[in-house]
């Protein structure tokens, strides 16, 4: 145990090393891969890990954003507050919608959540005073201990700190009995209850952390992007979120982050070929559904079997 | 002896369909109740209805003398109430060990997953022990680790009477446990089912088509034919109860079968 510790921190500590010193651009897709990942690991806390089909999480990222964005703009409260404002807030809500959203089932659940999220991209576009409608928010350089994140060199590091964190906040709670509980209500419901379990009281559960999850990818933005718009909490977004999880593999953080790298890598390798883009996405997760159902993670567990 | 469940009067609808009709059945503390009846009799329907899947329309339920009408159906187990699943029901992508760790949820208590304090290596090391027991009971030790999915068709059933006997239940709902189970299963289930009554003074409700098994371990048979009860006695009574050979033996699944 100790030792994989130690071996962590060394290994996180060379990533860091060999990063740093690359072109700033590299580092800003760095930034952006590290946003990904808790973006999809929070999807897939209640799609892989719970078996609930909600498209709510892209109004939690939004919700996550905006509210450290405006706490830092407005407050210019040092880093990681807004951050974490914006993942209370998310889970908040999620909290909130959850109570009523679950007691809703499949293709219902799908449809009222991404409702919920339709809504949530008008109050963004909508609410000039606070989030900039239309216009966009720009976002204040987000301050850190009397030091000021200013571009993706100072970002990275910081950014793979909270996404370190929120990994292991995923690898304790697959490991937890709430964790178990999760599994039980993705793989049999009936079983759940009758084990004792209360099947509704962990679905709100697995919808808060996942809101908290969306809500903390949110507030990593202000750290390396100074501008948001509300165009980018839409369906688009929300399925790129979805291809990731995906490819990856429900359930699986291996398979997730390796998708996260795939996916998160396409659009800037595609940069050229915009046109093909959305065509390459499609083709990827085609195949990727037929020819391994249970993406990346999948092919890593089949393997090891 | 009081009653350990005490179905009175119990009317299950569904819509129009009277699928249960004022049921009177009770099973004492330790003792094996048969409900049996063809097809579409209301079994199943009977088991849904004490595990909460289901509100009855009209009647009474009490278990260990209190309402089961106040509880949620995740209460149920904690109120000392197992159950299998007719249709295999199991978390298939889970492990064997996992599957009955489940089943334990309700005595197992929410802790800190991120600090390995010796507490808590001590607790999960006394759960799984538990629930490697229990898998040794029904006989899958050797599978524990295996993904259920995985497991034969008999094993799986008896995972799934694994799980249901990992909440440490006072009753035991069985869903037709060996339909589909080879002779020597069969066999292995009839030993197994008579030594958690002796031995653990579990009590069961059994709902079985397998009439050997049935009349090996019940000491009360419930007949039920189109929600309503046509009979009830001892085994041997109800073997030679006309309404039942009419109703259930006699098309085509007699006594011997």
């Amino acid at each position: 145990m100790n030792e994989r510790i130690v071996l962590g921190v060394v290994g996180l500590a060379a990533l860091a090393a060999i990063v740093l010193p690359l072109p700033i651009y590299i580092l800003y897709v760095g930034n952006l891969l590290l946003t990904y990942a808790v973006l999809a690991i929070g999807l897939d806390v209640l799609l892989g890990m719970t078996g609930q089909f909600a498209f709510a999480h892209i109004a939690f990222y939004g919700i996550g954003v905006y509210t450290a964005g405006i706490v830092g703009n407005r407050i210019g409260l040092s880093f990681p507050i807004p951050l974490l404002a914006g993942a209370v807030l998310a889970a908040a809500v999620a909290f909130a919608i959850a109570i009523p959203a679950l007691r809703l089932h499949n293709i219902y659940l799908a449809l009222t959540t991404f409702a919920f999220a339709s809504a949530a991209q008008w109050v963004f576009r909508s609410w000039d005073s606070l989030t900039g409608g239309v216009n966009g928010l720009r976002l204040a350089s987000t301050p850190l201990l009397g030091w000021h994140v200013v571009d993706d060199r100072d970002a990275y590091p910081v950014l793979l700190a909270v996404a370190v964190l929120m990994i292991l906040l995923r690898l304790g709670l697959q490991r937890s009995k709430l964790g178990r509980s999760m599994a039980a209500v993705r793989e049999a419901e009936p079983v759940a209850l009758t084990s004792g379990i209360d099947v509704r009281r962990v679905k709100i559960a697995a919808f808060t952390i996942s809101g908290f999850f969306a809500g903390a990818a949110g507030g990593m933005l202000p750290l390396f992007q100074s501008y948001v718009h509300p165009d980018s909490f839409g369906l688009e977004t929300l399925v790129f979120a979805l291809t990731i999880v995906v490819v990856g593999g429900l359930g699986s953080l291996g398979g997730i982050l390796v998708g996260v790298i795939v996916m998160g890598l396409l659009p800037e390798i595609l940069r050229e070929a915009a046109v093909f883009r959305e065509l390459i996405y499609g083709a990827i997760l085609i195949l990727s559904v037929t020819l391994m159902p249970r993406g990346i993670g999948g092919l890593i567990i089949r393997r090891g079997e | 002896m009081s009653a350990l469940l005490e179905l009175t009067g119990l009317e299950i609808r569904f819509g129009g369909l009277r699928a249960v009709a004022g049921l009177d059945l009770s099973v004492a503390p330790g003792a094996v109740h048969a409900l049996i009846g063809p097809n579409g009799a209301g079994k199943s329907t009977v088991l849904n209805a004490i595990s909460r899947f289901v509100t009855p329309a009209a009647g009474a339920m009490r278990f260990g003398g209190e309402s089961l009408l106040s509880s949620r159906p995740h209460q149920v187990a904690q109120r000392g109430i197992g159950r299998s699943f007719q249709n295999i029901e199991l978390c298939g992508q889970l492990s064997a060990l996992d599957n009955v760790l489940i089943g334990m949820s309700t005595h197992i208590a929410e802790r800190n997953p991120f600090w390995p304090s010796p507490a808590r290596l001590r607790n999960e090391r006394r759960e799984r022990d538990e629930a490697m027991r229990v898998l040794g009971r029904v006989g899958l030790g050797e599978f524990a680790d295996r993904p259920a999915r995985q497991l034969d068709f008999g094993r799986q059933k008896l995972l799934d009477l694994a799980r249901a006997l990992a909440c440490r239940p006072r009753l035991l709902l069985l869903d037709e446990p060996a339909a589909g189970l080879r002779a020597s299963e069969i066999r292995m289930l009839d030993a197994l089912l008579v030594d958690l009554v002796r031995r653990d003074g579990l009590a069961i409700l059994l709902v079985e088509h397998v009439m050997p098994l049935v009349m090996s371990i019940a000491e009360r048979i419930t007949v039920l034919n189109f929600g309503e009860k046509i009979a009830e006695g001892k085994p041997e009574e109800i073997r030679r109860d006309p309404r039942v050979i009419e109703a259930y033996l006699g098309r085509g699944v007699d006594a011997s079968d």
